[in-house]
Formats: structure tokens, sequence, C-alpha cells
């Protein structure tokens, strides 16, 4: 007889973290590679993207508008910067409540969360893939942006320009985790992804600089990241903006995190803690 | 590994608004397990899926208390120590191969990729499941090799405490030996619970069984 499972008795404790992100970057990387054509045409959309803003750029010419003239660009350079960026941090404000559906809706999550994995290492696994393909997407933007929009990032000051990278994507992450908590315990109807998908665009500077926005939608425009991430990154590309410059909104930036990160990691346990008790995670 | 639940209560809450009422699907259940391999039968709704899903840890119990080894063992420590087989093989990735899904839950649980598949492909052998069929899509499987595929992710644990729930549905005879011999062998180490709506089946796989009924046991058979 063939004793398959006669060795020692081993009971497994938590995965470490490495080899988790890596089996789930994997299983993605897989599972986007079956959808062939889906893969190629998410490439295809973001030059088109850009193209469209190209053309506005060029229906209304060189002329700097006056709200464009602290970042010294033109409204293509302005808006091919900030959608790069926008880009990219958002993918955390996105996905994580995106992939959380889809793990229901597959059966999956449940499965998933009914083995020795942390909450901590799940949330850093759950979007790891996400992050690589926005870092592909972003490079797709620089590569354009330099040899097919001939645009001009001389000035840009990188080692300022990638700080407020960082604290941006890390504070976009932590709204992702707390828009994932609605999707545990609600499963459809997600009032912060609604707010994240339809007004940070219009609010935070990303189509262009809030400065045209009236006084009211100003204040509102005042109280979300995306406006100090935006404004921070345009004037570290275009204006070469040092960390004396962005102070203000480096402050503010880490306060966010400072608060989110925690905040949003906490809640979310409590969100897969009650679905335990309710016995709604396996639902969708 | 000894496993002995207390009191075990669990009630399912209405969902808001619904006007419904709350479920009580576990009514203050005592009962020990292992090592060895315990049936559990009862009708449909008398609680079995969710004594296995307390038991593993996934959902929470809202009153009694669960002892692994005798130690009080919390939804955290039932993670580390259960492996559940649910009844829907339905919680695999479907555009990825059996193989590849068995690779990803096994990291999910701290195995390596190359102990993952080396006792992918041994318990495969043991269910009948071709090297073939490891290798295609999940999606591409018939029923009853997906269900090969749910039993291997849960036997390749090797945990103290396997919970299988409806383990020979959809299976044919070579697999069902398959599993029957699988069975005998981990209950000699492990605590293994398994229900099954086939008497003769369960009978074979398990020398004691009990039956639910209304989230008890109900001839009070705790031992």
């Amino acid at each position: 007889m063939n004793n398959t499972h006669l060795l020692p008795l081993s009971f497994s404790l938590q995965p470490s973290a490495f080899p988790l992100i890596a089996a789930f970057i994997r299983r993605d990387f897989l599972t986007e590679r079956s959808y062939r054509l889906s893969f190629a045409l998410g490439a295809l959309a973001t030059l088109a993207n850009l193209a469209v803003f190209y053309f506005i750029g060029k229906l209304f010419g060189g002329s700097l508008a006056a709200e464009l003239e602290p970042y010294g660009s033109g409204y293509f350079a302005y808006v091919f910067t900030a959608q790069a960026f926008f880009g990219y941090i958002g993918t955390g404000a996105g996905s994580y409540a995106g992939r959380l559906r889809l793990e229901q809706t597959q059966g999956t999550l449940e499965a998933a969360l009914s083995t020795p994995l942390g909450i901590l290492p799940f949330l850093a696994a759950l979007s790891a893939w996400n992050f690589i393909f926005a870092t592909f997407e972003l490079l797709v933007y620089a590569l354009a942006g330099i040899f097919i929009f001939k645009l001009d990032f001389s000035a840009a000051n990188w080692p300022a320009a990638s700080l407020v990278f960082l604290l941006s994507a890390a504070c976009f992450a932590a709204l992702g985790i707390l828009s994932s908590c609605f999707v545990v315990l609600f499963k459809r109807g997600n009032p912060l992804a609604w707010v994240l998908n339809n007004f940070e665009g219009l609010l935070g500077g990303v189509y262009f600089p809030v400065a045209v926005l009236p006084g009211w939608l100003l204040a509102v425009s005042n109280l979300l990241p995306v406006t100090y991430a935006v404004r921070a990154f345009q004037l570290a590309v275009h204006r070469g903006a040092g960390l004396s410059q962005l102070k203000d909104d480096l402050l503010i930036l880490l306060i966010f995190d400072l608060v989110l990160l925690p905040a949003s990691a906490w809640l979310f346990s409590l969100s897969v803690k009650r679905a335990r008790r309710t016995g709604t995670l396996g639902e969708y | 590994m000894k496993f002995e639940a207390r009191e075990l209560v669990k009630v399912f809450p209405a969902p808001v608004l619904s006007g419904g009422m709350a479920l009580r699907a576990l009514g203050g259940l005592d009962l020990k397990a292992g090592p060895g391999a315990l049936g559990v039968e009862g009708p449909n709704g008398s609680g079995k899926t969710t004594l296995f899903k307390v038991l593993a840890g996934i959902i929470a119990a809202d009153g009694g208390m669960i002892l692994a080894g005798g130690e009080a063992a919390g939804a955290e420590r039932l993670r580390e120590l259960a492996a559940y087989c649910p009844a829907n093989p339905r919680s695999f990735y479907f555009r990825l191969s059996a193989e590849e899904n068995l690779r990803f839950f096994g990291a999910l649980a701290g195995l390596t990729a190359a102990v993952a598949l080396e006792r992918a492909g041994r318990l495969a052998e043991r269910l009948g499941l071709s090297a073939a069929d490891l290798l295609r899509r999940f999606d591409r499987l018939s029923e009853g090799n997906m269900q090969k595929v749910s039993l291997i992710r849960s036997f390749s644990r090797r945990a103290p405490l396997l919970l299988l729930d409806e383990p020979f549905r959809g299976l044919d005879a070579v697999a069902c030996g398959g599993l029957l011999e699988l069975i005998k062998e981990t209950a000699g180490d492990s605590a293994l619970l398994v229900s099954s709506h086939s008497p003769g089946l369960l009978r074979e796989a398990a020398g004691r069984i009990i039956a639910m009924e209304a989230g008890k046991i109900k001839n009070g058979d705790v031992s």
C-alpha cells in the first residue's frame, strides 16, 4: 500500500509573506494571461486614452492657462503627468475592493480565508499583481511621453517625486482597504468606492488644476488626499520642486498615511471577524 | 490530537430589515473526536456543515468552546489545525489548472511549491485522478474530478483535524475505494470527521457514527 499521508504529522502555521505574495502574483498572472485579448486591449486603451488628451491639448494650442502657470506646463503635459501618477496610485484605491469582490463571486474567498493566512499578509498579497501591472502601465506612459509625445521632463526632481509617489500610494492603498470593508460586509454597494471613482478625478486636480473650481468645491477638494498628491507630484516633475517647497503637501500626506494605514487594516480585520460571526464570508 | 466541543452554539442572524428570523444552526452541541474517523449523519439543515465550518475556524461560534489537545482553541488556532473539504467544489480558480490551484492553496497553508506538487501527484494517484487531469484547467474537469481536487487540497495539508463534508459526492467507485483507504490511513494520526448521506459509505469510512438533528447530536453520543 502506498502510504501517501503517513509522513510526520505537520500542521502549518502562518505562511511567511514573501512566498505568499509570490503565489498570489503567479496566480493572477496566469489568470490574466488566460484572457489574452483583454490583456492586449488593456495596454492599447492606455495609449488611446493619452491620445485623447494630446489632441485636446493641440486644439487649445500652446497658450498657457493662468491656472497652469504654477506648474509651468501646457495642458497636455499637465494631464499626462496627472493621469500617469493617478493611474498608479489609484490602483490601490480600486484594486482591493475589486479583487475581493472577484474572490467572493468566484467562491474562493472563504477557501482562502479558511487557511492559516493572516490578514496583513493577505492584504499585502491581494493586490500585488495590480501594482505590478500598474507599474508596467506607468512604464508605457513614460516611454510614450518621451518618445511619442516628446514631453520634456528635464526639470524634474525625481527624489522628491518618488517620495510623493510613495506617500500617495500608501495613502490610496489604505483608502482601497477601507473600501474593501464594505465589500466584506455588504457585498454590493460601496459608498467609498463610489466617492473614489466619481469625485477623486473631478475634485483632485487630475484633469485640470483645482484652482479652476469654485470656492465651495475647492474647500471639498482640500479634504481629499489626491489634491495634495497630484499638486506635489506636478510641482516636483514640472518645476523641480524640492522637499522645502513641498513640505506642506508632504506633511499632510504623511498624516493621512499615519491615520489611514493602521485604521484601514484594523477595520478590515474587524469586517472579516464580523463576516465570520454572521457566517457571510462565503456569500456574494 | 484530540478535539472536543462543549456546548457549541451558532446562531445566524437574519439579514437587517429582512423581516426574517435568526437561524439557530447549532444548539449547544457536545462532541469528542480523534484520533480516528467519526461519521456524521443527519438530514439536510441539521447543522453538519455549520459544525464543520465552526470546527475549521471558518465561522465563529456564538457560544461554547472548542478544545484542541486539551487547550482552548479560537478560530485562528483552528484554521492552523484544521483542513476543511467543502461539499461544493466551487471554491477554486476556474481559469487555472488543477495543479496550479493546488500549488496556490498549498502556499496559503504554508507548503512550498515542491511539497504541494509532490503531495498533489501522490494523492491524485490514490484517488484515480490522471496526470493529464491535474494539468487540465479546472473549469474543464468533470464534477467528480473537481471533487477529487478538492479532496487533494484538504488531505495535502496533513492537518491534525480533517473535516470532509460530503466527500463521496460525484466520485466513481474507484475513487470511493481510494478515498476510503486514505480516510483509514489518515485516521491513524488525525481526528477525521466525515459527513455523508450514503449510510453504507459512511459506515465503511468511520467506525463511530453520530446523528445530528436540529443542531444537536441526536443520540447524545459524546464519547
